[in-house]
């Protein structure tokens, strides 16, 4: 209850935060001001106190609230209960809405230097009030009592024995009993990715608010340049955390959830993919506009939007409306969630691109002076490319939406969409970054150009060499190689000239090294892994992509799961694998976790597919007859020939009145042949019964057949069907052991993706520290 | 100036057509078996799993095959490249992508629908009283 008030304290300081602050901006006195900053300040606190209740409610086991039942247990360890705090829709609108608040601190302190502060704290207020409005709709603090009334609240005495129960209505004698233990944590979040990967992720988002905000001040104040400068940092901080986030995200889904990949242009994935996208696209325009004062309207557009398509993501990943077409789960949250979304995203749009187009006549028109071969056309085009990529991926991702739409039923796109349409951009996306760097602002001159060009481009015709070594692929696909080693050579080049002049501007170049591994380790290790699915019986080696496989056997986890022992060897030398695979209670499913050995130059991945117990060589299976078609089961050939209906039994059928009913099966083994009928009794209170057959083949061995259904056709009786059982003992099968079957791949140079990753980290920070710091320059003088 | 705007134009329409073309060709359409059948193009079919029929996992090919029975009413047997999708049994309805080979339906993916799997129910809490 307390939590409920801490959120509504926190909405309503929101929202009059904004209204001061708009009274300010209308030229309202100073006093707006401090009442602003005060009411800010509470809405913070509150949602601080809000924060800390759920995480106390959920410590202490409070499970007479419906969030804390829902998603924890007492058999948690801390840093998962901890996490359980926005396992939930609710609480992760929560950690959202606190990250939100706690930038907006900075942002207060950082916009009242540069005298921005009503203009963009209260837009920035604005949006929290939605975030805060959204937990008041979907409130964590419900009791389980009002989730669940008619199971819950009873009415009279309290039985003795009962301690779990409060009183609701002293008066009335109304009282409810409330659980003891909790449905626990998705057994799929209990790892520690989830510990880290969800705040790494709403972080960036929540940081993408700021670049947003800070336009929208721009507009208002109709300073059309510097904001840039100030929003710049933040935009790179958003990427920076957001790309941290997605890739983390890829990580877990490649080593605990078992995708087999890391990347699988899931709805949830791409939803985080879009405004990283497009943010990362202002990055660079901003840049251009920083030298040269052009793309004004773009840098206003790209802003807007990044914020924008983080709200339709949300919209996208949270409302529902992708419903049934993906391997998520999207729980419906209720029609309240949904319009709120929506409301969210209308208005949004409306204030930023409304007063976009409101300014938009009077901002200066720059002539473009660059030539094709300057930095600035380079700059252009490669943003263009990466906002095409990401207005692929929405609608790629709406999919659902849009069909719906025009023909009445949802679908989705294949993955194939994403790779088609994205891979043309991805060439040009990587072919620009590297010769972004070898240009020149303004205009180069083509010899000057070659020149720079030339050992890149040599060592990267080497590179793509090197990887069609490996095998051939599509020509797209080592283009791709080529311009991403291109990319990768030209920024190492560039990268160290400025490294030797100035370290600190050494961020961007180092970014795009990044990247430019990461695109050559997504193509070898997604192109060019390898794998095969292998039974392995235990204690048998079994040969497969180069490595011997040995079940050794399984053994339980500390955690109460199954560990499969796989031994892994090659030259010689042995290690294990130890894939899980169990039953969770939670998800009334069997869950698989693979494994992996890290080599230097390739991953060896292992994902449990089944375990098949040891048999004693007799088998059963079902099998479907169609009429006159002979099938093979075992070594003999079984034909349905037609139904015999004693007189009447028509009649007594279709009377509810007890039957009988053969089917005739001729059975042929070799010249043999030979007439069953098996009998059907039907229409007995107990619901039919079938009576077995037992066939005793020629060489050994017996089967033993049972009608399981019939599938008469009235119209074409030459169409009818039935459905068998066949129970065979095969004298000379084999018993089997015990049998894990695997799916072993390799992923060769994954690796490239990691150490991509952290080098791109890295340009990242380097390039907000440069950046941050200019913003705090007075002067207006761009260095570079 | 004028080039570069031409030459963007172009590139932008192109890239537009050829994306719209990709988005239609790789949209996987609902359908029942029929249509499966005749078209023979890559389908989801949604349907109820037949639970009195065969199903299992081939560990040799290491295919899961079952019988799943479309809107109206044909059954058909599908065969997965894959294990049994999680939450196969307590799935209300089967979502199985992929195209007809014979009188088969040939999976590459098969989505699972459970009843609200991931939210509370009354019967859930029930059991933790």
């Amino acid at each position: 209850m307390i939590g409920t008030i801490f959120v509504r304290i926190a909405f309503a300081a929101a929202l009059a935060a904004f209204l001061f602050y708009l009274r300010r901006q209308r030229g309202g006195n100073e006093k707006m001001l401090v009442f602003a900053r005060a009411s800010y300040h509470t809405a913070v606190v509150g949602l601080m106190l809000a924060f800390a209740t759920l995480l106390y409610l959920i410590l202490t086991h409070q499970f007479q609230y419906t969030y804390v039942w829902n998603y924890s247990s007492t058999d948690l360890p801390l840093p998962l209960l901890i996490s359980t705090s926005y396992a939930g829709q609710e609480g992760s609108f929560m950690l959202w809405g606190l990250f939100t608040s706690m930038i907006g601190l900075f942002l207060l302190q950082y916009t009242s230097r540069k005298e921005y502060e009503p203009e963009v704290m209260s837009v920035y207020s604005l949006v929290l009030s939605f975030l805060l409005l959204m937990l008041i709709v979907k409130n964590p603090f419900l009791y389980i009592w009002d989730s669940f009334p008619a199971d819950l609240v009873k009415s009279g005495p309290i039985p003795a024995g009962i301690t779990n129960f409060t009183i609701l209505d002293a008066g009335k004698n109304l009282w409810a009993q409330f659980p003891v233990e909790g449905k626990g944590l998705n057994p799929l979040l209990q790892n520690y990715w989830m510990v880290i990967h969800p705040q790494v992720l709403f972080l960036g988002f929540s940081s993408m608010t700021v670049p947003y905000a800070l336009a929208i001040g721009g507009l208002l104040k109709r300073d059309y340049h510097s904001w840039i400068r100030v929003a710049t940092p933040w935009s790179v901080f958003g990427a920076m955390v957001l790309g941290t986030g997605i890739i983390l995200g890829g990580y877990w889904a490649y080593e605990t959830l078992g995708w087999g990949g890391f990347w699988a242009w899931d709805p949830v994935e791409n939803s985080s993919l879009i405004p990283w996208l497009l943010c990362v696209a202002s990055i660079h325009t901003a840049l251009t506009q920083r030298k040269s004062g052009a793309f004004v309207r773009t840098n206003f557009a790209l802003s807007l939007s990044t914020f924008m398509m983080v709200l339709y993501s949300t919209f996208l990943t949270r409302s529902g409306v992708l419903g049934e077409t993906s391997v998520h789960s999207f729980v419906d949250p209720g029609m309240w969630v949904y319009w709120l979304l929506l409301g969210c995203i209308v208005l949004f749009g409306a204030i930023g691109f409304g007063l976009l187009f409101l300014r938009m006549r009077e901002m200066p028109k720059v002539p473009v002076e660059h030539s094709f071969f300057s930095r600035e056309f380079a700059l252009f085009l490669g943003a263009a490319a990466l906002t095409f990529v990401s207005i692929f991926v929405v609608v790629g991702t709406s999919s659902p939406i849009i069909t719906s739409l025009l023909k009445g039923k949802a679908s989705a796109v294949d993955i194939s969409y994403y790779v088609k349409t994205n891979l043309p951009l991805g060439i040009a996306i990587t072919l620009l970054s590297g010769l972004g760097q070898l240009l020149w602002w303004k205009t180069s001159r083509a010899t000057t150009l070659a020149r720079r060009m030339a050992i890149p481009a040599v060592l990267s015709a080497a590179t793509t060499s090197a990887v069609v070594l490996m095998g051939w692929e599509e020509p797209l696909i080592l283009l791709f190689v080529f311009c991403s080693a291109f990319s990768l050579f030209a920024n190492v080049q560039v990268g160290y000239t400025i490294y030797a002049g100035n370290p600190r501007y050494a961020g961007g170049a180092l970014a795009h090294i990044g990247i430019a591994i990461m695109c050559i380790g997504f193509v070898t290790s997604e192109r060019y892994d390898q794998k095969k699915t292998v039974s392995l019986e235990k204690g048998t080696p079994v040969a497969a992509l180069g490595y011997q496989l040995t079940y050794v056997g399984y053994a339980p986890t500390p955690e109460g799961r199954y560990a499969f022992q796989v031994q892994v060897e090659r030259n010689g030398r042995v290690r294990n694998v130890s894939p899980v695979m169990y039953f969770s209670n939670f998800t009334q499913s069997v869950m698989r976790h693979p494994d992996l050995i890290n080599y230097l130059n390739r991953d060896f991945y292992v994902a449990p597919l089944s375990l098949e117990e040891a048999s004693d060589g007799s088998s059963d299976q079902q099998i479907e007859l169609a009429k006159s078609t002979a099938t093979t089961i075992g070594n003999v050939q079984v034909t349905f020939e037609e139904f015999v209906i004693p007189d009447g039994a028509r009649d007594a059928m279709m009377g509810g009145k007890p039957f009988e009913l053969r089917a005739r099966l001729s059975i042929r083994e070799g010249k043999k042949k030979t007439d069953i009928d098996l009998l059907m009794k039907g229409g007995t209170s107990e619901g039919p019964t079938f009576v077995p057959v037992t066939y005793h083949s020629e060489q050994g061995g017996q089967y033993v057949l049972t009608l399981v259904r019939i599938l008469p056709n009235e119209e074409d009786s030459s169409k009818s069907k039935v459905v068998i059982s066949v129970k065979s003992s095969d004298q000379h099968a084999k018993p089997r052991p015990e049998t894990l079957v695997i799916e072993a791949s390799i992923k060769p140079f994954i690796n490239l993706v990691w150490v991509g990753t952290v080098t791109l980290v890295i340009g990242f920070l380097i390039t907000i520290f440069r950046r941050s710091q200019e913003a705090r320059l007075k002067n207006n003088v761009d260095s570079d | 100036m004028n080039v570069k705007i031409i030459v963007g134009a172009i590139v932008i329409v192109a890239g537009i057509v050829l994306s719209a073309v990709n988005f239609v060709q790789s949209n996987v359409e609902y359908g029942d078996f029929a249509t499966a059948a005749q078209t023979g193009k890559k389908i989801q079919v949604k349907g109820e799993w037949v639970r009195d029929m065969e199903s299992r996992f081939d560990a040799e090919k290491a295919q899961f095959s079952f019988y799943l029975k479309d809107d109206n009413n044909k059954v058909v047997r599908v065969v997965l490249e894959g294990a049994r999708p999680n939450n196969f049994e307590l799935a209300t309805s089967v979502v199985a992508k992929g195209r007809m080979a014979g009188a088969e339906f040939h999976a590459t993916e098969v989505l699972t629908k459970c009843p609200s799997k991931y939210e509370g129910n009354a019967e859930a809490v029930k059991k933790t009283l």
